[in-house]
């Protein structure tokens, strides 16, 4: 019989030959069952030591034993080889990053909204509470108790919808004003979006429907400049950082003293003459305010001597037009996806 | 309204660019919608004509020598047929320059031309409004060599100014020139307005006022006068204004209303009967014909001015054409009145008319202005050889209004910003208000030709806009603490964004429709008839807005629907939501994409609600009998949705299936906090059963039985497949069923499971009919 030692060596050597050429985990895994497996060739020759004298037996079960732990060392040792190799060949893999990204299930918020939810959360920060109301509203709301008697001629320029004698689709969303002083002694930190309608004839710049978003501050001590302060706040939410905002004096029944508020235009940064959103003056109107008439107040039971209070109402159509560079408004009804796409 | 710059330069001295005043002007609230440019015309001066004569070699050219202001008079040959001896014209000397010509000299059929008669067109001017016939004419009294340029404002830029409702005054040159003079602190000047009107004509003239919509009413006899040409820088400037020149009596009436925004009207005094005028109602079926040529029928609506024979103008508004001035005229009466703006408008609509009286009368004038306007009106037709007679008053004086007490700090209290007692005295002075400081208060008086200045933030405002606008510092406030609520706002607002996370893209449609709906709410005045009706439900729209894309999509719109109920207008906050889909070979008892809506539907009233809403079978218009459900939170119906009746459907011509559906926002209850249980640490095990049940039994009721019978133990119970076909029995559906168990204090047996499914199957059989599948 031929010697433990001998055999051993030999089965050594052809495991470390066998070992250094498998090239991947899966052929050093069929060396380790070949030899080391259930089956495998130690397990024979261990079964081999039943032959030998006993006294014998001891010394030979520790001399297969050395072996294997040599034998699974070289296999620890060229699997930990194999895989340093597998990672550095992956840091190799080159992919199209550019491919198409998949695209997930996401719907839109329409810009008007967008527009509005800024406009709002703005707000919102600095304590102003949003309230909503109905499209469908009396004579009274939206005329009468904001200073507009019957036969102003202010009534005229709102040119409505009727849809009886008294009631009316609101024009603008100043009857919030109304509603909310109504319910509520001052302070009151409103904005109220919402729908609005008048009769004009649909085109690149006009809807007879359109959103409004009114705002009212009405306290003690409030004034212009706050006015001014948090409009100008409103206008770089909306258009970015560096937005200007200029006051110009107009008229409105239910406000006195009245400006027309401007804001530099986006587009052009308040400087190019040839520019199409601002038409080369550098700014751009966006809608009428002023410090609520004391009529107003009177009417709603507050005491113009003791509080004071502003208000304005912005189109939100045309805070959209000029945010998103729209140019025409009827796009904020098509429905179509290509408009929503882009801007989403 | 329309202001050339040369007019106003004759009142306020401002900066030579149209642009620094335009901008002046809007930062002052009179913001400039255009500054139209003029033709530059250069070297144009006045000349008379001292000769005319045939062209020996042609018929249809005339030969004229004309002074024009040079030592030798200049020979011109000329084509016009309106020319003679005497004439006063204007004159293209050689090197001038017209809108569309250079003049050089040049040789008409042998005689050398030195220079152009220039006709209205060619001066830039409407021919239809001058001598459309050929050459214009100029005064007589003109002096040869004048430049026409300036002496017309030919060449100046005219602005168009808007002017707000409350400032009326404003919508006039005067007007205008008086802020800017304010504004600039620079002094105006004004013509004089003393009435030179003198001595009481024979009979007198008077005025009854038998409305209460004539608050005043200035009448002014003049004798002695002939309509004709008028001068031709009144006629110029009517021009550039946008106003037609009619007559020299006329002109002075419409020159003196853009001047000082007073509208006037001259009547032929010989058609006025006994010179009696009375403002009154019209009387029913009176008729009139007006200035335009066209006889209306009048109603009491309408108030007009008459004699004791009848309505001779429409006040405010328009004159008739029988005492209209004339070629035959000698004598006139001049009307400077203050009508109710409200009663002017109204009378204009009856009539569809607006003109530039009635716009301005509608806006209810300052009663100071009719005497202001008459004077004027007097110095110029005294000037063109009138006699004027003094002129007599009807209604209240024009007296100026008490002065306001104002608190002293009301500037600072309005605007943000503080200006002493003498700053803001200055401002408003500026403005012709009177203002007394006396102890702790401001007596400040309004002048007597504004309306607008009543209560103490009018003046605030004059003195903002006397320190320009942008005196005014931003300021953050601090807002204090109020208990005014956003709930609806945050509904929608959750509303929107979880549609949105879902997979549909928000749009808006219009809430005015053309088709009629039951119990839909009309307009009195729609815009058309695609427009007339307020929408009762939004699906539709969404649907229409689908139907034209290539492509499936998903869509959903917040807004409100209308309803009329007994007169009342019902208005409800929505959401709709409408779904394009590829149509699928499903079988009839199944439909895969209704319940993707569903499983939307769901999820959105559970993140609005808190709760989950039950679902049960329902009917709506417009939605297939047999897809169709209602989901409703605490038994309140808030939401249904479906698949689109197939009939409908093919209205849409759509190539997709179609589905939709709507939630009432108003009916969503306040959110439900949910309530957090720790799960078992003990594992679950389930069973899985295979029914064969009636095909009407709802996976619904199947659950619910389960979950019963299985009592306490029961996690879960879903109806997680449906077949039905050949290995089914007619009539009858399989379905698969698992159910999920465990406990809280131990591990579930095996033997408790099977007990609880043995309880379930038997329920099962006895309540719905169901058999164990095999
Ligand atoms: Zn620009």
């Amino acid at each position: 019989m031929i010697e433990l030692a001998t055999l051993l060596s030999a089965l050594r050597e052809r495991f470390a030959a066998a070992v250094e050429a498998a090239a991947d985990e899966r052929a050093l895994d069929e060396v380790r069952v070949a030899y080391l497996g259930r089956n495998g060739e130690v397990t024979t020759i261990r079964r081999s030591i039943g032959k030998l004298p006993p006294e014998r037996r001891p010394g030979a079960g520790k001399e297969i034993n050395d072996a294997v732990a040599v034998m699974e060392a070289l296999l620890q040792e060229r699997h930990a080889q194999l895989e340093a190799r597998d990672v550095e060949a992956s840091l190799e893999q080159r992919i199209d990053v550019t491919f198409l990204g998949t695209p997930p299930q996401f719907g839109s918020l329409h810009p008007v909204r967008r527009v509005i939810e800024d406009a709002c959360g703005y707000f919102e920060r600095h304590g102003f509470a949003v309230v909503l109301g109905p499209e469908v509203e009396p004579d009274y709301y939206n005329f009468d108790a904001l200073n507009i008697p019957p036969e102003h001629p202010a009534r005229e320029g709102f040119d409505s919808f009727w849809v009886n004698d008294s009631l009316l689709l609101r024009p603008h969303t100043s009857p919030m004003q109304i509603r909310t002083m109504q319910l509520h002694p001052p302070p009151v930190a409103i904005v109220a979006p919402g729908r609005c309608y008048r009769r004009d004839a649909v085109d690149a710049r006009h809807l007879f429907q359109f959103h409004q978003i009114e705002g009212l501050l009405v306290a003690s001590g409030v004034h212009f400049g706050h006015l001014k302060g948090m409009l100008t706040g409103l206008c770089r939410t909306l258009f970015g950082a560096y937005q200007q905002v200029r006051f110009r004096p107009s008229f409105f029944p239910f406000t006195e003293p009245s400006a027309e508020v401007d804001t530099t235009c986006p587009k052009c940064g308040g400087r190019a003459s040839a520019c199409s959103m601002c038409g080369g003056s550098g700014w751009i109107e966006l809608g009428g305010a002023g410090m609520v008439h004391p009529n107003v107040l009177r009417e709603v039971g507050y005491d113009p001597e003791v509080v004071s209070g502003w208000a304005f109402g912005f189109g939100a159509e045309r805070l959209a037009l000029v945010r998103y560079d729209v140019d025409d408004v009827r796009r904020f009804v098509d429905g179509d996806p290509d408009f929503f796409e882009q801007l989403a | 309204m329309r202001i050339p710059i040369s007019w106003l330069r004759e009142y306020v001295d401002v900066p030579a660019e149209s642009q620094a005043i335009a901008e002046r002007l809007a930062m002052l609230g009179f913001p400039v919608a255009e500054i139209v440019r003029r033709p530059a015309i250069e070297n144009v001066v006045v000349g008379r004509i001292s000769s005319l004569e045939r062209h020996p070699n042609a018929d249809r050219l005339n030969l004229c020598r004309v002074d024009a202001g040079a030592d030798a008079p200049l020979t011109i040959v000329t084509a016009a047929t309106n020319v003679a001896a005497g004439q006063v014209v204007p004159v293209a000397t050689i090197g001038a320059r017209l809108p569309h010509l250079q003049i050089e000299r040049r040789t008409m059929r042998g005689i050398a031309s030195e220079g152009m008669l220039c006709s209205p067109d060619e001066l830039a001017l409407p021919p239809e409004w001058f001598e459309a016939d050929g050459i214009m004419q100029l005064d007589a009294e003109s002096t040869p060599g004048e430049d026409v340029v300036a002496l017309l404002g030919l060449a100046d830029d005219v602005l168009d100014v808007e002017i707000t409702g409350n400032r009326v005054d404003a919508m006039s040159v005067i007007g205008l020139a008086r802020e800017l003079a304010a504004s600039y602190r620079v002094p105006l000047r004004l013509p004089s307005f003393e009435n030179p009107g003198r001595g009481e004509p024979e009979p007198l003239a008077r005025v009854a006022l038998e409305s209460s919509d004539c608050s005043h009413f200035v009448l002014q006899r003049f004798d002695g006068l002939r309509a004709t040409l008028g001068a031709a820088r009144t006629r110029v400037r009517l021009a550039l204004c946008g106003v037609r020149p009619i007559n020299n009596v006329v002109d002075v009436s419409n020159y003196v209303m853009l001047e000082t925004a007073q509208p006037l009207h001259v009547y032929d005094a010989t058609h006025v009967a006994e010179q009696r005028l009375i403002v009154r109602d019209a009387r029913p079926g009176e008729r009139l014909l007006t200035l335009d040529g066209i006889e209306r029928r009048l109603t009491p609506a309408a108030l007009v001015v008459a004699d004791e024979q009848g309505a001779l103008g429409l006040a405010g508004v328009m004159g008739g054409a029988a005492s209209e001035v004339g070629a035959q005229t000698t004598a006139i009466l001049l009307e400077a009145a203050t009508f109710a703006g409200a009663r002017v408008r109204r009378t204009a609509q009856l009539f569809g008319l607006r003109t530039e009286a009635s716009t301005r009368h509608e806006k209810s004038l300052a009663p100071a202005l009719a005497e202001i306007a008459a004077s004027r009106a007097a110095q110029m037709l005294l000037g063109m050889g009138a006699r004027a007679y003094a002129p007599v008053a009807a209604g209240e004086q024009a007296t100026p209004r008490a002065a306001v007490s104002r608190r002293r700090d009301d500037v600072t209290r309005l605007l943000g910003i503080t200006l002493d007692d003498a700053r803001i005295a200055g401002d408003l002075t500026a403005l012709g208000c009177s203002v007394v400081a006396s102890d702790g208060h401001l007596e400040i008086g309004a002048p007597a030709w504004r309306n607008d200045l009543a209560i103490a933030a009018d003046f605030v405002e004059e003195v903002a806009r006397m320190e320009g606008y942008d005196a005014i510092v931003a300021a953050m406030p601090t807002v204090a603490s109020h208990e005014i609520s956003s709930r609806e706002y945050e509904l929608e607002a959750g509303a929107a964004r979880t549609m949105c996370a879902l997979g549909y893209h928000e749009t808006i449609t219009y809430s005015l429709l053309g088709a009629r709906s039951d119990n839909a709410v009309e307009l009195r005045n729609p815009l058309s008839e695609d427009h007339r009706y307020l929408r009762t439900e939004i699906a539709p729209a969404l649907l229409a807005q689908l139907a034209r894309l290539a492509h499936p999509y998903r869509l959903f719109e917040i807004g409100h629907v209308f309803a009329d109920e007994g007169g009342l207008v019902a208005e409800t906050p929505v959401l709709a939501f409408a779904v394009a889909v590829e149509r699928s070979g499903e079988p009839p008892w199944r439909d895969v994409e209704f319940l993707r809506c569903k499983g939307d539907i769901e999820t959105l009233v559970r993140v609005l609600t808190g709760r989950r809403p039950r679902v049960e079978r329902a009917e709506r218009r417009g939605l297939h009998p047999g897809k169709c459900a209602a989901l409703l939170v605490d038994d309140v119906p808030v939401a249904a949705f479906g698949r689109v009746d197939p009939r409908e459907e093919r209205a849409y011509a759509a190539p997709f299936a179609l589905y939709a559906g709507s939630i009432r926002l108003d009916r969503l209850p306040e959110p439900l906090v949910p309530r957090y249980r720790p799960p078992s640490r003990y594992p679950s095990t389930y069973r899985d059963l295979a029914l064969s049940v009636g095909a009407e039994v709802s996976a619904e009721s199947v659950e619910a039985t389960t979950t019963q019978a299985i009592g306490d133990i029961c996690t879960a119970v879903r109806v997680f497949d449906e077949y039905r076909g050949p290995q089914v029995e007619r009539g009858r559906k399989s379905l698969a069923v698992r159910a999920t168990m465990r406990r809280f204090d131990g591990t579930i047996t095996d033997e408790e499971a099977d007990a609880a499914v043995a309880r379930a199957v038997e329920a099962l059989h006895k309540r719905l009919g169901a058999t164990v599948r095999v």
